[in-house]
Order: structure tokens, then sequence, then C-alpha cells
């Protein structure tokens, strides 16, 4: 059991690096990212209805090995920077007008130069997986010390660093509410809320440092400055990606950049959309979707949990468990889908939300939900 | 200077009234808030993350570890004045501890 509950979860570790074979051998394999986002889609559709409890020992304790999961969790750092240097790697190539041929390393046969058509599918590649691997930056974020740092690391390979102290200090405390940029109130779709997202949480993290130093009666322009120093983080990518591509390496960085941030957004959307929390009351597991079906909580490390991350924070992502938050009743891939069509998605989440407002809402939250109704707006 | 040779599983702390306080172990490892609410006690609390500030307490004596940088949620004079988050701090010696157990404290961002 131990080493089943362990080992379920390298599924985006494995798929990583698969990604990043794909991309070394070239060709048609360039897009083997793209195609492993795709079959998931399928799986996590296909087996909505499966469930587990988070399993435990006779003593009540978790299968979960600490050091193992926070090692791999790690070890996806190097794996996503390995992720950026093949694609600067192929970049390059192209750039150069390398021409395509077989070429071997011993017994690693693969393709040198790469077409543009391929090349496309590598940039895409290479986005979707740095951006399914935000979720270790997420769970990162909750860990105190080096791995808050690994965290921001592994965001900055994104552009968003400034994600890990808005998510501890904005979106926690604020979760459900205005104040909060990472929760979608009900009418906004998922494009509309991943540029207002990113960008308030940005602002969030540059004020949290700014009313720091106010405080301490220091210039809020220094190196010290986590907002501007999670920025700084970002610049090798950018050198990565200008040295081996030039202009069309700006341009592929912005696409990586743009699909894995609008994954991580698309996760928050999902995560508390249309859910209402008064000012000033505790957070409740009646404030977040879950979204826990086998695929989804193994492939996702549990973050479909949200219902219990939120009321436990502190809490291991292979702790985490079913506790009767509000559920989709699907999966985070298929839903996903859905939210790309926004009419698709208002009809879907619509029962759920009247669902919510009717057994989960308290009478306050059932006066704000009313605001939304009165001006035509309905999930 | 002995941190690093510090052997101690555990740590006490000795809650409010110097007369009579309450006494709490706190396991390595573990925040002073959790083990407070495991052994039952109502210590004020809200996210658990570090970001809310509901359980605030101020050390008296004694030492801790913070786990996370509290000058995002306390000000200079709290932290010069000994103030901590329960929920982010780990002990490094025994302590004695100052809470409001009656009511969490609202604090403003």
């Amino acid at each position: 059991m131990r080493f089943f509950v362990n080992a379920r979860y390298l599924i985006v570790p494995v798929s990583s690096i698969v990604t990043i074979t794909g991309v070394l051998l070239g060709g048609i394999y360039a897009w083997l990212g793209m195609t492993l986002f795709g079959l998931y889609t399928v799986v996590d559709t296909v087996t909505k209805n499966i469930r587990f409890r988070a399993e435990k020992d006779v003593n009540g304790n978790s299968y979960g090995v600490k050091t193992f999961q926070y090692l791999v969790m790690y070890l996806m750092l190097p794996v996503f920077i390995l992720l950026q240097l093949v694609l600067a790697w192929r970049l390059y190539q192209y750039t150069s007008g390398m021409p395509i041929e077989a070429a071997n390393i011993g017994f690693f046969n693969y393709q040198l130069g790469i077409s543009g058509l391929h090349l496309i599918g590598a940039t895409i590649s290479t986005a979707l997986w740095a951006g399914l691997g935000i979720i270790y930056g997420h769970e990162l974020s909750h860990n105190k010390k080096e791995g808050f740092f690994v965290s921001r690391l592994i965001m900055a390979l994104s552009g968003a660093s400034h994600f890990t102290y808005a998510h501890v200090y904005n979106h926690h405390l604020d979760l459900g509410h205005e104040d909060d940029p990472a929760t979608a109130p009900r009418g906004r779709n998922v494009y509309w809320h991943a540029w207002l997202s990113h960008v308030g949480q940005s602002k969030f993290s540059y004020d949290l440092e700014k009313n720091k130093f106010n405080r301490q009666g220091k210039s809020t322009f220094s190196l010290k400055n986590k907002w501007i120093l999670g920025y700084l983080y970002s610049l090798p990518s950018i050198f990565l990606f200008v040295w081996s591509g030039g202009l069309l390496g700006v341009i592929a960085l912005i696409i990586v950049w743009t699909i894995s941030n609008f994954l991580l957004e698309a996760l928050n959307f999902m995560g508390h959309y249309g859910l209402i929390r008064q000012e000033g009351k505790p957070v409740e597991h009646r404030h977040s979707w879950d979204n826990d079906n086998v695929f989804t909580s193994w492939f996702f490390i549990e973050i479909g949990r949200q219902g219990d991350h939120h009321v436990r924070g502190e809490t291991y992502f292979w702790e985490l468990d079913d506790v009767g938050a509000p559920n989709y009743g699907i999966g985070y891939f298929s839903l996903f889908i859905l939210t790309l069509v926004p009419f698709v998605f208002r009809k879907f989440v619509k029962h759920l939300l009247e669902d919510w407002d009717n057994n989960h809402a308290t009478d306050e939250e059932r006066l704000i939900a009313k605001k939304f109704t009165s001006i035509g707006i309905e999930s | 200077m002995f941190g690093l040779f510090d052997k101690a599983k555990e740590h006490t702390a000795y809650i409010n009234d110097e007369s009579s306080p309450l006494m709490l172990k706190v396991e390595k490892g573990k925040t002073l808030l959790n083990a407070a609410l495991s052994s039952g006690l109502p210590w004020p609390h809200r996210c658990k993350v570090g970001s809310c500030g509901s359980c605030i307490a101020q050390i008296l004596s004694g030492k801790i570890k913070p786990q996370i940088d509290f000058t995002y949620v306390l000000n200079a004079d709290e932290i010069a004045n000994g103030y901590i988050l329960a929920c982010q701090s780990e002990l490094c010696s025994d302590v004695r501890v100052k809470v409001n157990l009656d009511k969490s404290k609202k604090r403003s961002k």
C-alpha cells in the first residue's frame, strides 16, 4: 500500500520526462506532450465516477512518505529547466537553418534539425507541461524555507514568481471574496479571469512588499523586494530564449508563459468559481469546489481536494481527503475543456450553483448571490 | 549557540497566568498552534498558513523558530516586543507565552 500511495503521484514527473524525450527525439515525437494531454483528458473523463478516500494505516497515519514526495517535488525544478533547455535547443536548430537529418548518440537515435510545424508541436508540448507542473509550485508555496524558495523558482520559469506570496497571503486569506483576484465571480469567463487574476495577484504581491518596506521606513525599490526579485528569477529563461531563437525565441517564450499561466489561472477559476464568502467569516469547506475523481487526484497531487486544502492549508497533499465540499462531479481535464467554451461551462455550473445557494450558503452569502441574480447573472 | 546539538524531542510552552500557567508540550517539528489545537486548547486561529494573524501571541521568555518571515503580518514594534504567529512557530526552548484565548484578534492587512 505504501508503495502504491506514493508511486501514484508520479504521473506528471514521468509525463514531463516523456515530453522532454519527445522534443529531444524530434520529428513527430515533438508532439508527444500535447498528445499526452489529449490522452489524459480522455482517461480523466472515462474515470470520472471512480473515487478514493485518503488511505490510512491502522494507527490513522497516512501512507505518504514525506521525504520521497518532497524529493520528487524538488527534482521537478531541474526537470522544468530541462524542458525549457530542450525547446531552446530546437529553437536554435530551427533559426540557424540546421538541416533535418538522422543522428544518434550511442543507442539514442534522434532527428537533428526541426521543421516549423514540429517546432510548433514542441512549443505547445513544453507550454502545457510547464503549466501542469505549476502544481508543484503551488504545493511548495505552502512549505517553509527552502520549499518556498523552490516554489518561487518553479513559478519564475513561467514568469509568475509573484504567485507564491499572493497565493499564501491573499488567496488563502481572502478566498471567495472580491479582495481575492484568484476567485472568479459568477459571470466571468476563464479567458478574462486568467488576465485579471494574474495581474491582480502580481499587484497584491507588489503591495505586500511596498507595505512591508514602508513599515520599515525603507525604499521599495531594492533587491530585497521579493516582487522585483521574483521577476529577476525569470531573466535566465528570457536570456535563454532570446539567445537561442532571437525574435522567434521571444515569441516561443510568450507562448509558453501564456499557456502555462492560463492553465494555472484555469485551476484557480475552476477551484472557486461563483462561490461566495462573507468578509470576515472563516473559510469553510463550502467555499471551494472539489474535483477528486481518481485520475485528477493522482495527476494533480490532490490539488482538487480544495475544500480540505483551504481549511487545513498546512496539510500535506497526500493527507487531504473528501470533506463534503461542493463537488463538480468531473475531473479537472474534463472541466477544463468545458471552461474553454464559456456558455457551455455556465450551463453546466448553473444547477451546481443553485444547489450551493440552496444547501450550502449562509443567509448572508445567499443575499450576495442574489445581487448577481438581480443583474441577470445566474451562473 | 548549541541549537545544532539540541536533541530535545519536545519543549514546554507555559501559557498565560504566571503563577499557574497552562502547560503545553510541543513536539519538535510541530507548530505551537498545532500543538495547542491537538491538546484541545481554544487558541484563536483562522488561516493556519501565516497570513491572517489571528493566532498572534507574545513570547515573554524563551526562543522560537519562525517558519516564515513574520514581517508581512506583524509590524516592527510587534516583532520587537516578542509577538509571533503561533501557526508558524516551532519551539527552540521552553517558552512563556501570552495569548488571548477568549477571542481571536481580527487584524487588518
